[in-house]
């Protein structure tokens, strides 16, 4: 078999985040991105450059908790694990059912869906939209960053090499009377990266819009969000005005810019992008979730 | 040392810990029921039991399996279970040339254990990870609905 290489595998984080803080370790958790982004020819081992750190069995990354109106998850749950969690937000729920396919979503965890930082992340849009931040542990503290700036461009990431994302959390979602959708395009229903991703989240207080996010997905290098077209938003009275719509479509427009490969088209993806945007703008009610 | 459950057996192996527990199976247990098909955890074929969740093989370095219970298609054949989905399938004409069969197999029980009596859509989403390309979806889709009729009742044994 194979060479030998050198692992870690501790019952804590404790000691888990002492070996960081020594070494450069490739950190594994489910393991469903790095197995494939390191795969080798049939029958031999993935060429990992790195000494491999195991984490997925670690207790202590696995909790979910409400903390006043925020909810904490830990970043080593497995997407089935959120799917039976009582806590974890229907959209969400909705979502981690449009990624991979049963066996896959017990492997992989929403924390490595973060730390891949694929431009196709799925459950990237949603978490833009929900605000995340995450939580960095290591062996000094806690270190607190919003996932737009933790995640900087394809499988480029703010984490040092000392840390781990320990806990993602979703600021006031456990109270907030939001309107929040996901959608998903790609070629099968299973198993497929997204062509396109697309989140939404609506607030409205009295006819009036409170709070609005949007976040795309697949159309660049990272997730695409404008709070300055956001902001343009709020105060106008739902159902919108066509004007209103199209002004918003029109900016996004000129922001997304994604490219051709050999999942899709830049064109299809733009015009896929800007509808979804529309219908969702074009929503006569918005239903709290 | 990595030591884990394979089929029932406690095993003990010095193999790297990047290696994929599907070459593991195959390689150094002979277990060939599991197969390799894309190596990506796209097309279901070496579908394992790991903990009693439906897993890919492929997508398993070892030294994540330290302490786990894994099951093979080849360690659930003597499964009451087990000879029903293998009559149902034979009945539907769910099996031709055979290559996704096992881990159809596999999805099929893990389907069935937590839900025993799916609606066709459950059914297909249990699958949904699972490719086949000559039977057909149909027929297999038609063998798991026998298979969960046949077998009213035993699916949630142990």
């Amino acid at each position: 078999m194979a060479e030998k290489i050198t692992s870690y595998r501790f019952d804590h984080l404790d000691d888990t985040l002492s070996q960081l803080n020594k070494e450069d370790c490739a950190i594994m958790a489910g393991g469903t991105d790095v197995m494939v982004l390191h795969k080798s020819r049939r029958g031999a081992a993935p060429k990992i450059p790195k000494p491999i750190i195991f984490i997925d069995h670690l207790s202590e990354l696995k909790r979910v908790y409400q903390n006043e109106k925020d909810l904490h998850i830990g970043a080593c749950c497995t997407y089935s694990e959120l799917l039976e969690e009582r806590l974890i937000p229907v959209p969400l729920k909705d979502a981690i059912r449009t990624i991979a396919a049963p066996a896959i979503r017990n492997r992989g965890t929403l924390g490595g869906n973060i730390c891949n930082a694929s431009p196709a992340g799925d459950t990237l849009p949603l978490l833009y939209v929900f605000n995340a931040k995450l939580v960095l542990r290591s062996i000094h503290g806690d270190r607190i960053m919003a996932i737009s700036d933790f995640i900087q461009g394809p499988r480029r990431i703010g984490r040092n090499q000392n840390e781990i994302l320990a806990e993602i959390i979703l600021p006031s979602v456990l109270e907030e009377g939001a309107h929040v959708v996901f959608e998903k395009v790609g070629n099968r229903n299973a198993d497929a990266i997204a062509k396109v991703g697309f989140a939404g989240y609506i607030r409205i207080n009295d006819a009036r819009i409170d709070d609005v996010r949007f976040a795309f997905g697949a159309v660049g290098p990272t997730m695409v969000r404008s709070m300055d077209i956001e902001k343009t938003l709020v105060g106008k009275s739902v159902p919108l005005a066509d004007a209103d719509i199209g002004q918003v479509v029109a900016a996004f427009g000129k922001i997304i810019r994604p490219i051709d490969d050999q999942r899709s088209t830049a064109a299809y993806r733009k015009t896929v992008s800007l509808n979804l945007l529309r219908y969702f703008l074009s929503m006569k009610h918005y239903q709290p979730t | 040392m990595i030591k884990f459950t394979l089929n029932g057996r406690t095993i003990e192996t010095d193999a790297s810990p990047a290696i994929r527990l599907l070459d593991l199976i195959r390689e150094e247990f002979e277990l060939i029921g599991t197969k390799e098909g894309c190596g990506e955890g796209e097309c279901g074929a070496c579908s394992v039991f790991v903990n009693n969740l439906l897993q890919n093989s492929c997508l398993i370095p070892i030294g994540s399996i330290e302490g786990a219970d894994v099951q093979t298609i080849e360690g659930i054949m003597e499964t009451e279970q087990f000879k029903i989905l293998d009559e149902s399938y034979s009945e539907a004409g769910g099996v031709q040339c055979g290559y996704c069969i096992p881990g159809m197999v596999m999805a099929s029980a893990a389907l069935l254990s937590k839900n025993p009596h799916p609606s066709e859509e459950e059914i297909r989403e249990g699958i949904s990870g699972n490719l086949c390309r000559c039977t057909g979806y149909n027929m297999i889709v038609n063998a798991i609905n026998l298979a969960a009729k046949k077998g009213d009742g035993i699916w949630q044994k142990k």
